[in-house]
């Protein structure tokens, strides 16, 4: 089964769970404080997975290391390439 | 390291999201649980914003991205070719 398949499946489930629960008729439902918290709670889980995805993007962008020599031996790779190809003929735009 | 602005940014954007998810955990989770004559429901708008103002900020979000691919896509257009 695909990494989707899985995804929607489990989305279904809690889906399902949620819309029984919120659905039910008036005898059967929870009480009244779990029935105010559950409503809103796919927006809820959509707004938790956007600040952990934000959180991750940041902790990530924070954490990423310069890599000081790689960049210099790419420029001067670069350098290298553009003198090699303008000898063989090949025209360059001003970079 | 990563240059300070990156870190400044990265870590801004960490404090953010948790303030954020703190804020709206207490909101949706806890908040109906404390009597409604406590004090703490005074830092807390009525429930409803609680999803009319994700689901704003959603279709702000959709519109904003929508935007930026028109104006990008509206810029790469090459110039119409010339017929003989």
């Amino acid at each position: 089964m695909t990494k989707l398949a899985q995804w929607l499946c489990v989305l279904a489930l809690l889906g399902s769970a949620w819309a029984a629960l919120a659905l039910s008729p008036a005898s059967l439902q929870l009480p009244e404080p779990f029935r105010r918290a559950l409503l809103p709670l796919p927006v809820y889980l959509l707004v938790t997975v956007g600040c952990f995805s934000l959180a991750t993007v940041g902790f990530r962008l924070a954490t990423f290391n310069d890599c000081e020599e790689a960049a210099a031996e790419l420029q001067e790779h670069i350098a290298m390439a553009r003198a090699d190809l303008r000898l063989r003929g090949l025209r360059f735009q001003p970079q | 390291q990563a240059t300070a602005t990156d870190r400044a940014v990265g870590f801004g954007l960490v404090a953010f999201s948790l303030i954020l998810f703190v804020y709206y955990t207490l909101w949706i989770i806890v908040l109906p649980f404390i009597d409604s004559d406590h004090s703490i429901h005074r830092y807390f708008l009525p429930r409803e914003y609680a999803v009319i103002i994700p689901m704003v900020a959603g279709l702000l979000l959709l519109l904003f991205i929508g935007v930026f691919i028109m104006v990008v896509m509206w810029k790469s257009r090459k110039p119409a070719s010339k017929s003989d």
